[in-house]
């Protein structure tokens, strides 16, 4: 150990030090997979009811919630994404109106429950034609993907708005001294940029809104909670329907992280040195090549 | 002679309540190469600036081939002015190549082929022939800067704005840039130089600018200036440069 042991900066006590850590890391880390691995097992080997698990019955009714639920993300993660772009333009827009307009809206959608605004949205919305009929007879999808939508653009729009700054002003003008209009610039510099900047929690928000269609139960869309409750409550068995809704729910969240890692990489053109753009290239040093592609 | 091609009348340019440009008169020819010197803080930057409208100025005038700047179209004056910064500045999601052909497509409506063409011709002259494909962060400092130059002059400007593009540059790597430069001059482009490198200044300059606290306070021939410079400034300076 004395080879070890610099005097002068004491090494071989901070790396004692490290290796103790590291290892205390490892034994928490173990003992809680097999806490959790180990209750896994008893509650499948015990709880869940195989027969139910596979019948036709609970799959076809799971079956259609998911294709639901698919179809209800989809949309509104375009539209989010979409609507929430405008909305990060409006935040930085030069204009005092638009960039308060914008404000506002963040404020609002991003400081107020999403059941409340779909409550809004399904129950008062309708309520507004005092007099006649409201024209739209199923309400609840529709309302669902117009509650997402608004919510989740403000939280795109933050995204988008972190990504603009985080652009050096040096881009902007570079472009404008070439002649480009605001615009032109914003569209061709520091959008693509921007939008790079912001993939990551853009992708993490997405993935909040596919586990926030499980509010929707609440406004009687038939989605995968939906089904689970009505499931417990004639079988009182929760486990068996709790395995599919876990399922089912990964299954829409690790394909939504696999999207947009692959987005990551395809915008990747090769000046991101942080931590996380190198883990997103798989390299793990300064050997990245960015010319080469 | 007929007008000079960038004339500065009375620019008076103010940050807040500093006055940085003060009563600035100054005449560039067409062909002519001006490098602007002087101690950091004395406006040289900001004398660059006002030419493209990067910086507005508050009074005086700044022409540009006889029409004044402040009432042209500002992106049309900027695509008549190529500008090069002293952190190059390059669109780090486009190719060499990309980074020279966008401005010409974009705002010119170029077809890219042809955008392309004349970028490897551009990319070819600053001696980057063989890098066109490269990014930006593949480039080395002096790579990059002169790319930002072939980018300058894919909008074909009638002058070129330097703001200390040496700067940022690792020592052995100025020279390449320095020679591009120096090709430019050769060709006959008028050019606007702001620089630390007096050698340089002394080799390429037709004639020196001198500022000092916002005011211009000598304009010399290159060579006359730095034998015998006529102001006790403009001694001053190159006394505490030697």
């Amino acid at each position: 150990m004395a080879t070890q042991t610099d005097p002068e900066s004491g090494t071989g006590g901070v790396m004692m030090r490290d290796r103790l850590v590291k290892r205390i890391g490892e034994i928490a880390a173990g003992g809680f997979l097999l806490a959790i691995g180990g209750l896994l097992v008893w509650i499948l080997s015990t709880q869940v009811n195989y027969t139910l698990l596979t019948s036709t019955l609970i799959a076809r009714r799971f079956a259609e919630a998911f294709l639901l639920v698919l179809r209800i993300v989809v949309i509104s993660s375009l539209l989010s994404v979409s609507f929430g772009v405008l909305v990060g333009l409006g935040r930085i827009s030069t204009s005092n109106v638009t960039g308060r307009i914008a404000k506002g809206y963040v404020e609002f959608f991003r400081g107020t429950p999403l059941l409340f605004q779909l409550f809004v949205i399904y129950f008062g919305i309708p309520r507004l034609w005092a007099t006649g009929q409201f024209p739209i007879q199923d309400w609840a999808v529709p309302a669902a993907v117009i509650g997402l939508t608004l919510n989740h653009a403000a939280y795109v729009g933050e995204a988008i708005r972190g990504g603009i700054s985080a652009v050096p002003d040096g881009q902007m003008e570079a472009a404008r001294s070439l002649g480009m209009s605001r615009v032109m610039a914003l569209r061709e510099v520091v959008l693509p940029q921007a939008w790079r900047n912001a993939l990551a929690a853009i992708g993490n928000d997405q993935i909040i809104l596919v586990k926030d269609t499980s509010l929707l139960t609440v406004i009687a869309v038939p989605e995968i909670m939906s089904v689970f409750r009505n499931i417990n409550s004639n079988q009182l068995d929760p486990w068996t329907p709790l395995v599919w809704v876990c399922l089912l729910y990964l299954a829409i969240t690790m394909s939504m992280s696999q999207l947009v890692n692959g987005l990551e990489r395809r915008s990747d053109w090769g000046s991101d040195n942080s931590m996380l753009g190198r883990l997103s290239r798989g390299t793990s040093g300064g050997d990245t090549e960015g010319g080469d592609r | 002679m007929a007008d000079p091609l960038v004339e500065f009348d009375g620019v008076e340019k103010y940050f807040g309540d500093v006055h940085v440009l003060k009563d600035v008169d100054l005449a560039i020819e067409e062909r002519d190469v001006v490098v602007v010197i002087g101690p950091s803080g004395s406006g040289k930057s900001t004398l660059l600036r006002c030419v493209n409208r990067l910086e507005e100025i508050r009074d005086g005038d700044i022409r540009l081939d006889g029409r004044s700047v402040l009432e042209t179209d500002v992106n049309e004056i900027r695509q008549q002015v190529g500008m090069v910064f002293q952190s190059f500045n390059l669109f780090p999601h486009k190719s060499a190549l990309g980074n020279v052909s966008l401005a010409p497509q974009k705002i010119r409506g170029i077809p890219e082929a042809v955008a392309d063409d004349r970028a490897r011709e551009l990319l070819e002259r600053v001696g980057l022939g063989d890098q066109t494909d490269s990014y930006p962060d593949a480039l080395s400092g002096g790579q990059q800067q002169r790319v930002a130059i072939a980018r300058a002059l894919a909008m074909d400007p009638k002058v070129m704005l330097f703001d200390e593009v040496t700067s940022a540059l690792d020592p052995e790597l100025v020279g390449e840039v320095l020679d591009v430069i120096e090709d430019l001059a050769a060709d006959g482009m008028t050019m606007v130089l702001v620089t630390h490198e007096m050698g340089f200044a002394r080799e390429v300059g037709d004639r020196i600018v001198l500022m000092a606290d916002g005011r211009i306070v000598e304009v010399s021939e290159t060579e006359a200036f730095f034998e015998r410079p006529e102001t006790e400034r403009g001694r001053q300076f190159l006394s505490r440069l030697l």
